[in-house]
């Protein structure tokens, strides 16, 4: 299927601008000139910042003091009891009045050298983001590529058998791409990035909600599963206007996996994270898996959605050895230690195709949160790249 | 350094204003929605306006830079196009209360596929989103993208390829097959 078309025929055609707004957003343009910023220019002023303004007053959650620190748990778990022991350092992280979060998103790839084939992460940037807590406290985004690197030891010594090189030219499953080893500084200019001084406040709600419903929602995980995760619930999300009486649709398990992921690192009320992962734990098709490693190489504790099968078609081209049929699961990782957020990623569950070479396990693309959380400060990325 | 610059809005903007008006208004009203698309499209023109000595006509076509700067416009009502996402599922084929015969539930399947197809668009990162829409909803190539955006070629091909993979992952599930019958009584 072609998901370009498919995105380009879903949007219907609109009505064109009615002779008052071009007239209007002429009349802007012969106001007198203003300084420019030199960065992002935001907010304008008037009409269309209004827009932009509608930012919800924070109330932050000062009020849950955190709980006295417990002593380390027993000595052995099970594997949901990891993850909900994970849930219960959740409740007692601080809130602070800047939240931020800085995300390193990377793709593995197959690099077929004669020397032998090995994978590299490439197409990998890290996004550093930060919000004051109330409207007008600002906000800024950086963002920067990442070198691409052989994603294990294994691969890294293949990597040097076949020269160290420092370009990879690799079938991404519709088209060649080229990653480099070179690193990046920190960017501040292009879309998504730069700083708002004025900002803050809204923006960071996850699939359209507002800060302020994020810090209203409720920490029992049976509510919260009930909010997000049931099938009743997504069916009826998707048909806001009345589904059909007696139909439901069964919601796979990675998609719910995503929902309580992507929550579970927004700015919500601590208790509420941990409510999420516990309700991620009574799904259906989502299991605990004990122990596991993120992308980034920290040990923490992990839910796994069924696996599914996936197949390369060959139909964008590319090479013979790419296509073919295997399995994976979407995973993620949280810290046993704080119950932060670590990362979400699709992980090699039955080699095949593209992955034929890799073994179970092998991460296929991931987003990991090299950190996220409030502080009293304003928050600034570090220099230091994310992989030693 | 360069010397003389070509033709630039500076000079003509106007022109620019004229000819690209409407193009820019269409691309905000299909992420945002018409509410918001007078309001985006004005204030797009406006940075263009103000950016217009700047602008460099070796870096990107004008079209190219209009729609870069109108991406960043859009950037910052991302809340209001996750709400026109939302309102478009709601606004599928199969409105009404009616939904009687065998017929609507096919139309029912399609208006499920457009909710799923505008929450996973809804889902998607900032950064993906913008490559994925402006080669969907304004036909720029990849090399336009790069230059509208200033991500590199290669970000911009890895970030369709992700945006694609999870499109499609996530219509998977939207499979008929998979739509299920509740027994009655």
């Amino acid at each position: 299927m072609d998901e370009v078309r498919m995105v380009r025929d879903s949007y219907p055609e609109p009505a064109p601008p009615t002779a008052r707004e071009i007239a209007r957003a002429k009349s802007l343009l012969a106001g007198p000139p203003r300084r420019s910023r030199p960065r992002l220019l935001w907010g304008l002023g008037g009409v269309v910042a209004a827009g932009a303004a509608t930012a919800v007053a924070l109330t932050l959650v000062g009020g849950n003091a955190p709980a006295p620190p417990q002593p380390t748990g027993p000595v052995h778990l099970d594997d949901k009891a990891l993850v909900l022991a994970a849930a219960e350092k959740a409740e007692q992280q601080p809130t602070g009045v800047y939240w931020h979060t800085d995300v390193v998103q990377g793709q593995s790839f197959i690099v077929r050298a004669k020397t032998g084939t090995y994978a590299i992460t490439g197409a990998l940037d890290e996004m550093f983001g930060w919000w004051g807590a109330k409207s007008g406290m600002g906000e800024g985004h950086y963002g920067r590529d990442l070198p691409a690197r052989p994603v294990t030891a294994r691969d890294a010594a293949l990597w040097r058998k076949a020269g160290s090189p420092s370009t990879f030219r690799v079938w991404a499953g519709d088209h060649y791409d080229t990653y480099t080893t070179k690193a990046q500084k920190w960017q501040m200019d292009g879309v998504n990035k730069g700083t708002d001084p004025h900002g803050g406040g809204s923006l960071v709600g996850a699939l359209g909600m507002s800060v302020e419903e994020l810090q209203k929602l409720p920490s029992d995980s049976a509510k919260l599963a009930e909010m997000f995760l049931s099938d009743k619930t997504i069916y009826k999300k998707e048909h806001p206007m009345g589904a059909p009486a007696g139909r439901t649709r069964q919601v796979p398990p990675a998609v719910k996996l995503h929902l309580a992921g992507a929550l579970a690192q927004n700015p919500v009320q601590p208790k509420v994270r941990a409510g999420l992962m516990r309700a991620a734990t009574t799904q259906p098709g989502i299991h605990a898996i004990g122990r596991d490693t993120d992308p980034l190489g920290r040990p923490g504790v992990a839910l796994a959605a069924d696996d599914t099968a996936s197949t390369w078609t060959g139909e964008y081209g590319g090479p013979q050895a790419a296509r073919g049929t295997y399995r994976s699961r979407k995973v993620i990782v949280f810290d046993q230690r704080t119950g932060a957020m670590l990362s979400e990623q699709e992980e090699l569950t039955k080699p095949g195709g593209p992955y034929a070479e890799m073994k179970p396990g092998f991460i296929i693309d991931y987003v990991a949160y090299r950190s996220a959380g409030w502080t009293d400060t304003k928050p600034s990325p570090s220099a230091e790249l994310p992989f030693r | 350094m360069t010397g003389d610059p070509p033709p630039h809005p500076a000079e003509r903007f106007d022109e620019v204003f004229d000819a690209y008006f409407v193009e820019i208004h269409r691309y905000a009203a299909k992420r945002l929605g018409p509410d918001a698309a007078g309001d985006v499209a004005a204030q797009t023109f406006l940075e263009a306006f103000r950016q217009r000595r700047r602008y460099d006509p070796e870096r990107a076509g004008v079209r190219t830079w209009l729609y870069g700067i109108a991406t960043k416009v859009v950037g910052r009502h991302q809340r209001a196009e996750t709400r026109a996402l939302r309102a478009r599922a709601r606004l599928g084929p199969g409105r009404g209360a009616e939904e009687h015969t065998e017929r609507v539930d096919a139309r029912v399947s399609a208006q499920g596929l457009r909710g799923e197809l505008a929450g996973a668009i809804a889902a998607l990162p900032r950064g993906q989103r913008d490559v994925l829409l402006l080669v969907a909803l304004a036909d720029l190539s990849h090399d336009e993208v790069a230059a509208a955006l200033g991500i590199s070629y290669g970000t911009v091909g890895s970030r369709l390829s992700r945006a694609r993979t999870t499109l499609r992952r996530a219509l998977g599930g939207t499979n008929p097959m998979l739509t299920l019958e509740e027994q009655h009584g």
